[in-house]
């Protein structure tokens, strides 16, 4: 094929000058290593917000006790949030499943016989399981009853069955909090960490939560109240009505900070997006800025080089190139470079990618979507910086060049 | 096979017109080796430029084996250049970087038709001009007599219509321009069609005819009755080195 020997010919041309067709390539590598990279951490970023979102529950919400916007552990200290402010919710705002309140306290010694572990302690109603979808593998878990008669049983996590009872079946045998004793009644399912703050979810109890507010925390506040929408397009108008329900029950005027925060999964998403966000923001301008300082650096390299190979060209002219021959022996040689120079980056960035995976807790993903952006991409700049030069030479008139 | 009939070349520059050829009408039949000799400024560039189909004249008819050139477009006059003219310039014009084999073959790679056997071919030209042991050779690597051989195979490879030569031997010394010379003389033995072009007489008088130019006219156009032999000139000069 013709325009296979010509393509050759410019093929020819890069090889026999291995340093200008490097300084040629130079932009396109970078700009797009750093493409690979932010792909990489977007498809990471993404993958980890998913499975945060759901460990959290796409249709949940979190009132937390306590201002500000961070997530758990909350500020104990806050008493203000209580059991008629989860019934208030469930009255006053419409389209919700269930809120269901629970109280809760960090760092709670467990005993039982000789052995002693902390853990942490949740007072919940049976709607809680349903709530976090997290139910009892063994025995039961609360109940109505439970509730109602305040009694002193609990469901414990799967890390506390194995610190605390070393493994052996829990069912039926009591531990201590607070010198209260509680018989086991249930073994939640294992959920593992949460991910990201590292915190153990396996590491905890749950008791009827009339049992842990009078007899465990002699409290009568609430930590938590944990609410299920039946429409997740409603959950942010849902939010602010119950941002507004809790303020006026709360008495809080429009100049004073709330006393409490509602977390939604869309919360959670930005938090887990935010600081990669940044990196990926700082890694769009330095590939935009790499692809259009590479390609005009290529688009002056291949304008010196039209001007040093005039007499080439002319004798290429001479023994039969017509102009369409030239235009296209340049335009295969801008894009074999940034080609070349996709392939580099490409390279490189899937290492650099792999590495940020493997050495911070940035998440990266490598794939190859990446990759076909490359492909558009340094074809793009290939042509865009390419066309010039090509026509420049084109237009050369053989008795001129050959001169 | 080529006719030329009152061709003339007038360039603009501004407002200014210079002609250059002023009516020009010979013909060449096949087979036939000619010079056209002229001092500097009498025309034989602009003229070797038009029967390369470089350029085109302002006036006038140039048939190549029978097709008027000036009817041509910018990609017809390409083609022809590729499939009729064979070119020897007087800076070789040679890829640098690149091996005599592939500068041989630059003319097939715009040909339509890249012959299977193009490599055998392409050495096959080498050892015409006495290159079989520098295939290989980058033009770095070679002599400016050898260099201007291996632009005389690569005129040869598409098996032109005519071997056109501007100043062939301009920059080499006499052993190497005559050894040029001699491979010209032997290609008109084997029935090609030669033009040099030149302005050194003992050059053009190695031709069979003779055109001189002057002034953008032709003032001579005449058989060489006994032409000069490059081989014999070569062979004394090598005597004449032995005795010494």
């Amino acid at each position: 094929m013709r325009v296979l020997r010509i393509a050759g010919e410019g093929m020819n041309s890069l090889a026999a000058n291995k340093l200008r067709t490097f300084f040629m390539m130079a932009g396109t590598i970078v700009g797009i290593a750093a493409l690979t990279v932010i792909m990489a951490i977007g498809k990471g970023t993404e993958k980890k917000v998913m499975k945060r979102v759901e460990v959290f529950g796409p249709r949940a919400m979190m009132l937390i006790a306590g201002g500000g916007r961070a997530l758990p552990p909350p500020d104990t200290s806050v008493t203000t949030l209580t059991l008629d402010d989860a019934q208030a919710i469930r009255e006053e705002v419409t389209g919700l499943e269930m809120a269901t309140p629970q109280a809760w306290q960090f760092g709670v010694s467990l005993k039982h016989e000789a052995s002693q572990i902390q853990a942490v302690v949740w007072g919940v109603e049976p709607q809680w399981h349903e709530a976090w979808d997290w139910h009892a593998a063994e025995g039961e878990g609360i109940s109505d009853e439970d509730v109602a008669t305040m009694s002193r049983v609990c469901v414990i996590g799967s890390a506390v069955k194995r610190d605390l009872f070393g493994g052996t079946d829990p069912i039926g045998k009591s531990l201590y909090i607070n010198k209260v004793s509680l018989t086991v009644k249930g073994v939640l399912e294992h959920r593992g960490t949460t991910g990201g703050d590292g915190g153990e979810f396996d590491n905890r109890v749950i008791l009827p939560i009339t049992t842990a507010m009078r007899r465990v925390m002699n409290v009568d506040h609430v930590g938590a109240i944990r609410i299920i929408t039946q429409d997740v397009s409603l959950m942010e108008q849902q939010a602010r009505q119950i941002e507004d329900l809790i303020r006026r029950r709360h008495h809080i005027t429009p100049d004073v900070e709330d006393d409490f925060r509602i977390i939604t999964a869309a919360i959670i998403a930005d938090m887990v997006r935010g600081t990669s966000r940044t990196l990926s923001l700082l890694l769009m301008a330095l590939a935009g800025l790499s692809l259009l300082v590479g390609g005009v650096v290529l688009m002056n390299i291949l304008l010196i080089s039209v001007a040093e190979r005039t007499r080439e060209i002319g004798l290429r002219r001479a023994v039969g190139a017509t102009r369409g021959d030239i235009f296209a022996q340049f335009l295969t040689e801008s894009l074999s470079v940034t080609f070349l120079g996709m392939l580099l980056g490409s390279a490189v960035g899937a290492a650099i990618s792999l590495a940020i995976g493997r050495l911070t807790p940035m998440p990266a993903i490598v794939s190859w979507e990446p990759f076909a952006l490359a492909i558009a991409f340094a074809l793009l700049v290939g042509t865009f910086f390419g066309v010039q030069p090509a026509r420049r030479a084109a237009r050369l008139h053989p008795v001129e060049a050959l001169r | 096979m080529l006719q030329l009939e009152g061709i003339e070349k007038t360039y603009l520059s501004g407002d200014v017109a210079t002609p250059v050829l002023k009516g020009i009408s010979f013909e060449v039949n096949p087979g036939e080796y000619v010079a056209i000799m002229g001092a500097s400024g009498t025309g034989k560039s602009t003229l070797m430029n038009i029967l390369g189909c470089l350029d085109k004249p302002t006036a006038g008819h140039y048939r190549l084996d029978d097709v008027d050139m000036v009817n041509l477009d910018d990609d017809e006059l390409s083609h022809v250049r590729n499939h009729k003219i064979g070119f020897v310039f007087q800076q070789f014009h040679l890829l640098q970087r690149t091996s005599a084999l592939k500068n041989v073959l630059l003319p097939l790679i715009y040909s339509d038709d890249y012959p299977e056997e193009a490599e055998d071919l392409a050495e096959n030209a080498l050892t015409m001009v006495g290159l079989a042991d520098r295939i290989d050779y980058r033009p770095s690597q070679l002599s400016g007599g050898q260099q201007q051989r291996v632009a005389i195979a690569r005129a040869l490879i598409t098996n032109p219509s005519m071997i056109l030569a501007d100043e062939p031997t301009g920059n080499l010394d006499s052993r190497s321009g005559s050894e040029v010379m001699a491979i010209f003389q032997r290609l008109h033995r084997d029935g090609r069609t030669v033009i040099v072009i030149t302005h050194d007489r003992d050059l053009a008088e190695h031709a069979n005819r003779l055109i001189v130019l002057d002034d953008g006219r032709i003032a001579e156009d005449e058989l060489v009755d006994e032409p000069r032999d490059a081989e014999a000139e070569l062979a004394a000069m090598t005597q004449s080195e032995e005795a010494a």
